[in-house]
């Protein structure tokens, strides 16, 4: 079973950060980690849940992510529902980058991390 | 300043090669996070809201020009262009790679830096007056005291693991620059009736969630005996404080729960026990440091020069950028030049790569090569001569840092707040960007004067809002950010805690009600008061009245 619980109501996604890099990151239908919150498995689905928590755990264990959690989605907007999550997606909301961190993310394109290489 | 002897230079290659190994075991997974966390919290690595940061100590503030143009290669080359100073007179890196890590250590090694108990249970980087060596009110300059203590608890292996991180400040002027009083312990070096320099040595102050001012613990420690005495304090801290509650490890809790007497007595019982000797630095180690802070080879000037007069006469805004950031210095002919990293456009204590290069430049040509950061997130040059004023400003404006707004309504302390730190509530730098915006008009802020505004993102306290004569606090309140007021609040020798004015206001609210205190003070100020002189006199209530209407 999978050690990460989830105390919210509603769709789920999960996150964290990668290991090497440390960008934030998402579960993916997949079940590999994108830096694109546009690519995150968003479900409410028990079973489905219970994977994402196994894989996790099992990334975390094999050194792709750091301290994954789940968070809360807004059912409507589809987007993360507190606003740190949404800071944290959007990174910081002045930011004086060069490039900013929509600008490098763009320019390097969506990171996956996990799966078969 | 101090350089690096041979130890300095071998402890120093050896943590950072140490450091390299952990990452590769890291990376390979030979070691796991939980493993990991502490070990690349020692070298000043966080992961933070989006990234990872490194925190690189700045001793006592003091930076080489050298140094200085390093942290601006760090920032183009590993980072995204920028660094942030803090409200520990140190500088952050937002977005550096683990795998770049080891490399950025070994950059900074280069140049005498490092990045070694910037976080964790330790004695933190020690900080100081960014004036030290050029006021007229300076009993004695700080800075070789600190670089004492600097040596004495670096890697001191006893106090790698106390109960909760140490921040220590020393302050060598009348005026506390350094904040001591908000330190675990503060250090106000004192002259006594004999006529001999010593130290008065308060301890148990803090912010954070509990926030208590330094008491005074000893007023007159002696050069010989401030080590061991020190020593003492901390052992009796290491073995008493707190470790069963994060939230009541700090120092402060100690004495507070003790009472200063008890804990006065404890350390006597403890400093008896030990052999000064054994720790005291000698009178040949003490000449020798503070051989390294000798005054720079100043000129024999006269007090006036009339080309700086006469730019003051004919330009009104290098008059005004004078009149703001620039301070007495206590050479002839002389000045401290502060330059303002709170632009209206920018975050409190953000500088670019390229910025970094140009104040190193402005060192060399002006200032003797060196550079200053303060607890108040700006920077300093502080050994220009007046003649050099112009040529500085001129330079200043060119790298758009000619802010002239030091000690005004803009000059706000700001920590990261949740545009970067994982522990935040709620969003700091926003808000001081719209207080600047409110106030922006520079004779109303003249008309304002002395203002600290402090502005943290949770009760942490990193942006020292307590010790603010405004202070704000970002809160989380039905998952919309919401900002706690607090008012009086002092950092300096008459140093107070603020006291909250009642319930939080929303962002869009915030800065109205900021505005309406401000209009408040200057319809009741009387004479040449500040902010906090009027808040003194009329007290909370007619502020109360103004924020939430009448009672
Ligand atoms: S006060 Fe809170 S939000 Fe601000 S830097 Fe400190 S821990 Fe982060």
């Amino acid at each position: 079973m999978s050690t990460l619980k989830h105390k919210g109501k509603g769709p789920q996604a999960l996150t964290a950060n990668g290991l090497r890099k440390g960008p934030v990151v998402y579960l993916t239908p997949d079940y590999v980690w994108s830096t694109d919150y546009a690519d995150a498995l968003i479900t409410e689905d028990a079973a489905a849940i219970e994977k994402m928590g196994e894989t996790g755990d099992r990334d975390e264990d094999a050194n792709l992510i750091v301290g994954p959690y789940f968070i809360d989605v807004e059912a409507d907007s589809g987007l993360p529902a507190r606003y740190r999550e949404k800071f944290r997606m959007n990174g910081p909301s002045f930011d004086p980058g060069q490039p900013t961190h929509i600008d490098h993310n763009k320019a390097r394109g969506a990171l996956i991390i996990g799966g078969e290489k | 300043m101090y350089r690096y002897d041979e130890f300095d230079h071998q402890f120093v290659r050896a943590r950072t090669a140490q450091f390299r190994n952990q990452v590769e075991r890291r990376l390979a997974g030979t070691i796991t996070e939980d493993q990991f966390k502490p070990l690349r919290l020692m070298n000043g690595l966080y992961l933070q809201l989006h990234a990872y940061m490194l925190r690189v100590a700045i001793p006592y503030g003091t930076l080489s020009s050298k140094q200085m143009r390093q942290l601006g290669m760090i920032a183009d080359k590993y980072d995204r262009g920028y660094g942030h100073f803090t409200t520990r007179q140190n500088i952050q890196f937002n977005w550096p790679e683990l795998t770049a890590v080891p490399d950025i250590l070994d950059d900074l090694a280069d140049v005498e830096m490092h990045a070694i108990q910037t976080s964790g249970n330790c004695i933190r980087n020690v900080t100081s007056d960014p004036w030290s060596g050029s006021t007229a009110d300076e009993i004695e300059d700080p800075r070789p005291t600190c670089e004492i203590l600097r040596q004495w608890s670096s890697l001191h292996p006893e106090f790698t693991f106390l109960p909760r991180k140490f921040k220590i400040a020393v302050n060598g002027a009348t005026e506390d620059r350094a904040a001591i009083r908000a330190h675990d312990i503060g250090i106000q070096i004192v002259r006594n009736d004999e006529g001999e320099v010593g130290y008065h040595v308060l301890v148990g102050g803090g912010l954070g969630r509990t926030p208590i001012m330094a008491q005074s613990l000893n007023p007159f420690v002696t050069r010989e005996q401030l080590l061991p005495y020190l020593e003492a304090c901390m052992r009796v801290y290491n073995r008493y404080g707190r470790r069963d509650n994060k939230y009541k490890a700090r120092i402060k809790i100690l004495v507070q729960e003790e009472g200063i007497d008890k804990f006065r007595s404890e350390v006597e019982k403890e400093y008896a026990a030990l052999t000064p000797a054994d720790i005291a630095v000698d009178q040949e180690e003490i000449d020798r440091i503070t051989a390294y802070f000798s005054p720079p080879e100043y000129e024999d000037l006269s007090d006036v020069d009339t080309d700086y007069q006469r730019a003051l006469e004919t330009n009104a805004e290098f008059k005004s950028w004078n009149d703001n950031n620039v301070a007495a210095h206590k050479i002839a002919g002389y000045a401290i030049a502060n330059i303002s990293l709170k632009p209206i456009d920018g975050a409190p204590g953000d500088i670019t790569g390229e910025q970094m290069r140009s104040v190193a430049d402005m060192a060399d040509s002006f200032s003797f090569g060196e550079i200053r950061a303060t607890h108040e997130q700006n920077l300093v040059l502080a050994n220009v001569k007046k003649a050099d004023l112009f040529a500085l400003w001129m330079r200043l404006k060119e790298a758009k840092l000619a802010d002239d707004n030091i000690g005004l309504i803009s000059d706000i302390i700001c920590c990261p707040g949740m545009d970067y730190c994982a522990l935040a509530t709620a969003r700091s730098i926003p808000i001081a960007q719209q207080i600047y915006e409110r106030f922006k008009d520079p004779a109303r802020q003249k008309a304002i004067g002395e203002m600290k505004i402090k502005i943290s993102g949770c009760i942490n306290a990193c942006g020292h809002h307590h010790v603010g004569h405004i202070g704000i606090l970002g809160l989380e309140k039905a998952g919309v950010e919401n900002y706690q007021v607090k008012l009086g609040g002092d950092a300096t020798e008459t140093a107070a805690v603020g006291a909250v004015t009642g319930k939080g206001f929303e962002a869009d609210e915030l800065i109205d009600a900021i505005e309406r205190m401000v209009d408040l003070y200057l319809d009741k100020k009387e004479g040449e008061e500040r902010f906090l002189d009027t808040y003194r006199r009329i007290g909370m209530d007619p502020f109360k009245e103004v924020l939430y209407g009448a009672a």
